[in-house]
């Protein structure tokens, strides 16, 4: 819950500013990261636009809970023009999106590295192990003290990239604890119950199953 | 928080798995000699990296299993301890 919360801040802080959440909506946060009065607070801080009104015109009005998280670009294009070509991926889903996607985001966002040798990375682009191809456009955004969490955690690559990927799995999954439970609770009965139905099948197909038929030529 | 500077958990257990992982490193290492003088830009020594680097990875999550399984009690107190296995 506090990891999800300052995983929030992350992607508030760090990665809002290139990358929509466009499936999570203020609500959402409600009783996992923030209580409501935080929560709502936080919504008000932005402007959405609403409407029509009884004139037929479009207006601004402070931000709800039901709002969903802003977007930082109108549309894929301007996305893509802001980034020299680029669309910055949604990230509601995103661990789900990505094969081993919780390993992969953390490992994506702290494996900067130098390019090997012989390998050249044009301008504007720049080098990643983990991203297939290597040549990303996103730079290395999660530097040591690059903010300052609310609780005073320190704020080191390691501890930001885990709190991150930590917000971004319940994003994509916020079912996840509760449906893993009652998968446990149901796999364990349904178990139970076929042994006993295994049990009752055979119980009653044993007089057949125990029957002996002869064959013998009539006298 | 005492820490002024805080030293990264990652980078801090990729230091210590550098030895580990010396002959990888022998082997880029050479490849980096053999490759110096080509011009045609088409060698290259991604394969001797990424074997670096998947031994460091693989040896990191090795590392963190046994400081979670051996500091598991320390948590409460340890802040550093808790900011990565929280």
């Amino acid at each position: 819950m506090i990891r999800i919360r300052r995983g929030h801040q992350v992607y508030q802080q760090v990665c809002a500013s290139c990358h929509s959440m466009s499936l999570i909506s203020f609500r959402d946060l409600v009783g996992v990261a923030y209580t409501e009065e935080e929560t709502k607070t936080m919504a008000a801080e932005i402007e959405v636009v609403d409407g029509p009104n009884d004139e037929g015109e479009m207006f601004t009005r402070p931000g709800k809970l039901s709002d969903r998280f802003p977007q930082p670009y109108a549309n894929e294009a301007a996305a893509r023009f802001a980034n020299g070509g680029a669309y910055p991926p949604d990230l509601s889903l995103i661990t789900k999106a990505r094969h081993n996607g919780q390993n992969y985001v953390f490992a994506l966002l702290t494996g900067y590295h130098d390019p090997p040798a012989g390998v050249t990375i044009r301008e504007g682009l720049h080098y990643n192990p983990y991203f297939p191809g290597g040549a990303i456009a996103m730079p290395k955004m999660l530097i040591d003290g690059a903010l300052e969490y609310e609780d005073g955690t320190p704020a080191t690559e390691a501890q930001m990239g885990k709190d991150v990927v930590t917000f971004l799995s319940w994003a994509a999954e916020p079912e996840m604890e509760e449906r893993k439970l009652m998968g446990f609770k149901w796999i364990f009965l349904l178990s139970l119950a076929l042994l006993q139905a295994a049990y009752y099948r055979r119980l009653r197909w044993s007089v057949l199953k125990s029957r002996r038929l002869v064959l013998d030529v009539v006298n | 928080m005492a820490d002024e500077e805080p030293v990264d958990q990652k980078k801090y257990l990729e230091e210590g798995c550098k030895p580990k992982c010396v002959k990888q490193l022998r082997a880029y290492e050479a490849c980096v000699k053999r490759i110096e003088g080509d011009e045609s830009g088409h060698k290259h020594c991604t394969g001797q990296y990424f074997d670096y680097w998947a031994c460091i990875d693989k040896c990191c999550t090795d590392s963190i299993l046994e400081i979670e399984i051996i500091e598991g009690q320390c948590c409460v107190t340890l802040a550093s301890c808790g900011a990565v296995l929280s």
